[in-house]
């Protein structure tokens, strides 16, 4: 190996070891304590194979419940903060008043912890004394009033709204970025030909927009399947387990004690988020041609 | 000259930044001589009036050091300190809920607590709390507790306003309650949020299935019949469910919290609250108009008439066994346990009527003396069948969802033995294997 080649490895040995010591190896650690019977009530760490997965995905279905509002979870707040970002990216950059303020307000809620905002619509959602139904009853609009955070029906449907509000701002400001990076010749050239809104947007913009699509709709379902603290901090997985999401599982399993389990869960996670994001980076990083 | 003035800047605040975090750590640390020793517990593991905090901060006069309390809320710390415990990060002096069935469990003391088997305070507890906080004929836990008893308080002017009496049967609770929901008021006040509150009627009337079938105790240790066999808890929860539905426990109570309780039961939205002896005081403190106005009985659930005592059931104290500082742990536990100091917590709590140390003089009034008297007493079910105390806020959420209508009396029952199996796997239970 020549000088060249060894350089760029002398100057990133310190990330790779890094890396590698607290990314990699715990990593690693975890999947191995997933085969274990590992626990808070003795130092033993017997190895029990697949019995933890078999517990899971065969033996409860209290955890296929968890599994599937997962997916549910992800799959609409990953399309409810895309559209909603890009809509909300289109109609900033077609030049609408006070942009830039209206960018930061929509963007703001990114900036606070779950915590402070679970708390805040806890108290907003509060079905007796919380400001929605307050306002919904003083306008006559009782029967629109409910328990959004206690009902069976209404409480994934209102941990999402929450989350996706919180989110949305942030996918905005990456659809922001992709769309000024659109070189204005092509809307120009399309115009000269007649193209409409709907043609430039279908044939021009979303096509431009799709490395940044793809970015977002990564980090939406990255996000989605690894949903905890919007959870926990607004229903803790009620009522019942209505709500209740893999990464609730995995705390409540390793505040229990049973890490082997907490682990195997985790690893569950880690195999669906590979397979997911492998596939979408395949299917949507295509080159765009015209 | 721009770029490198910027670069020198950055430089000179981060290698600011270092000394300073170094100062500020030595302050803390122990070469400024000040020892800081961390309380770990739950909201409800120390009296909510504050008298640990505010003796803690004359402590710390007295002597220099500082109790730092870290509370954390009672939904969130059984599972926490579990972890803390496991992880080596554990506060100096923790809290935890105890009985003897789980604390061993919980705490695992020989690795985790100081032996406090050998201080003078050890010997002076109540015979009924040692065994609580004991293991394998060693104490490892200070407690403050009295044996805990569950009462229904009830709005003595509603009752009389109605011409109600307190019931004794669950057909006379459901017939008053339907007369005081008729008036507007929520009967009876229940918190699922809080996420054990609605727990408690399943276990603290254990003694009534003893007392119906005896040795379902013994039977249900040695895994001789399962938990869904008990067919009296299965219509305590199915009358909760009852409840529920029939809107006594209040319009979306789902989200009702134990700490609101004394609030609706003071401003006379709900007529009924289930607590602890002394809830008079700490009502007619925050709601004057309440005083003399409140009566109890025992909760009448599964057509239940025995006293459910639970002999440990609430915080007990411990001391870090991995602490950096286990003399300072013990000083102040020493301290804490000096006749006067008992007695100021005692004094300065909620209300508790008695204290687990013989030499302070309870305060039960005659009104709970003669009660007593009237009624017979038995061992509450999580202090006496294993597994049950280790899973209370599992089964508080499968409550929930029954409330909400995603589980059935039938699941809670199964879902509670299927995790007694669990548990029992791990610890290698042999009447389990």
């Amino acid at each position: 190996m020549n000088a060249n080649k060894i350089y760029p490895w002398y100057f990133s040995s310190g990330a790779i070891v890094l890396y590698l010591l607290f990314i990699v190896a715990p990593a690693l650690l975890g999947i191995y304590y997933s085969f274990t019977d590992w626990n808070s009530y003795s130092s033993e760490k017997n190895f029990v194979g697949l019995e933890h997965f078999r517990t899971i995905l065969a033996g409860d279905p209290t955890y296929l419940l968890f599994i599937k509002n997962t997916v549910l979870f992800t799959l609409v707040t990953s399309i409810a903060k895309t559209v909603l970002g890009l809509f909300l990216a289109l109609l900033l950059v077609s030049g609408v008043k006070a942009a830039n303020l209206h960018r930061m307000i929509i963007f703001s809620p990114q900036v606070l912890s779950f915590l402070i905002i679970g708390l805040v619509f806890k108290s907003l959602l509060d079905p007796n004394n919380g400001f929605v139904n307050v306002t919904l009853r003083s306008l006559g609009l009782d029967f629109l009033a409910q328990n959004w955070l206690g009902s069976l029906t209404w409480a994934m449907p209102s941990i999402m709204a929450v989350d996706t509000w919180k989110g949305m701002g942030y996918i905005m400001v990456l659809f922001i970025a992709g769309l000024l990076a659109i070189p204005r010749d092509y809307y120009e050239a399309a115009s000269i030909d007649g193209a409409g809104f709907w043609q430039k947007l279908f044939k021009i913009t979303l096509p431009m927009l799709m490395p940044t699509i793809t970015i977002a709709t990564v980090l939406n379902i990255t996000y989605g399947l690894r949903v905890f603290d919007a959870v926990y901090v607004l229903t803790n997985g009620g009522p019942g387990n209505a709500t209740d999401v893999i990464n609730t599982a995995v705390y409540s399993s390793f505040a229990k004690g049973y890490w082997g389990l907490g682990s195997a869960l985790s690893t569950i996670l880690f195999v669906i988020m590979a397979i997911i994001s492998f596939f979408i980076i395949r299917l949507m990083n295509r080159k765009v041609e015209f | 000259m721009k770029k490198r003035f910027l670069v020198s800047l950055a430089s000179l605040l981060l290698v600011s930044g270092l000394l300073l975090a170094g100062c500020n750590s030595a302050k803390t640390s122990e070469g400024s001589g000040k020892v800081t020793l961390t309380f770990g517990t739950s909201q409800s593991g120390i009296p909510r009036t504050g008298i640990m905090q505010t003796m803690a901060k004359e402590y710390e006069q007295e002597t220099g050091v500082k109790i730092d309390f870290q509370v954390v809320p009672d939904a969130q710390w059984r599972d926490l300190i579990k972890v803390k415990l496991a992880s080596g990060e554990a506060p100096d002096i923790f809290n935890v809920d105890v009985d003897p069935l789980s604390m061993p469990a919980n705490v695992r003391p020989e690795e985790n607590a100081i032996d406090l088997t050998n201080e003078e305070f050890a010997g002076r507890m109540s015979e009924e709390i040692l065994p609580t906080v004991s293991h394998n004929d060693k104490v490892y836990g200070v407690s403050f507790a009295p044996s805990k008893i569950w009462y229904v308080y009830y709005n003595k002017r509603i009752f009389n306003e109605l011409g109600i009496e307190p019931p004794t049967t669950y057909a006379e609770f459901k017939a008053i309650s339907e007369k005081i929901k008729a008036q507007d008021i929520i009967p009876f006040y229940q918190a699922p949020a809080s996420g054990w509150y609605q727990v408690l009627p399943l276990f603290e009337t254990g003694p009534n299935y003893e007392h119906t079938t005896p040795g379902t105790y013994e039977k249900l240790n040695n895994n001789e019949m399962k938990v869904a066999d008990l067919t009296q808890l299965k219509t305590v929860i199915e009358q909760l469910k009852e409840f529920a539905d029939l809107g006594y426990f209040g319009k979306d109570f789902l989200s009702n919290t134990v700490e609101a309780g004394i609030e609706a039961f003071g401003q006379e939205k709900a007529a009924m609250l289930l607590r602890v002896p002394g809830t008079e005081k700490e009502v007619s403190e925050a709601y004057p108009e309440m005083e003399d106005n409140m009566g109890f009985f025992v909760m009448p659930w599964g057509d239940n008439q025995t006293i459910g005592v639970n002999p440990g059931g609430s915080a007990a104290m411990f001391g870090n066994k991995n602490s950096k500082h286990p003399e300072e742990v013990l000083k102040f536990f020493r301290w804490i346990t000096e006749h006067d100091n008992l007695q100021r917590v005692f004094d300065g709590g909620e209300g508790n009527l008695t204290i687990c140390w013989p030499e302070i003089e309870p305060k039960l009034t005659q009104d709970y003396i003669d009660y007593e008297k009237n009624h017979e007493k038995g061992t509450v079910m999580q202090a006496a069948v294993k597994y049950i105390d280790p899973q209370w806020m599992d089964i508080g959420k499968d409550i929930s969802g029954m409330f909400a209508g995603a589980m059935t009396p039938d699941q809670i029952l199964q879902n509670i033995d299927k995790r007694r199996a669990e548990q029992a796997k791990v610890l290698k239970d042999e009447a389990w294997q």
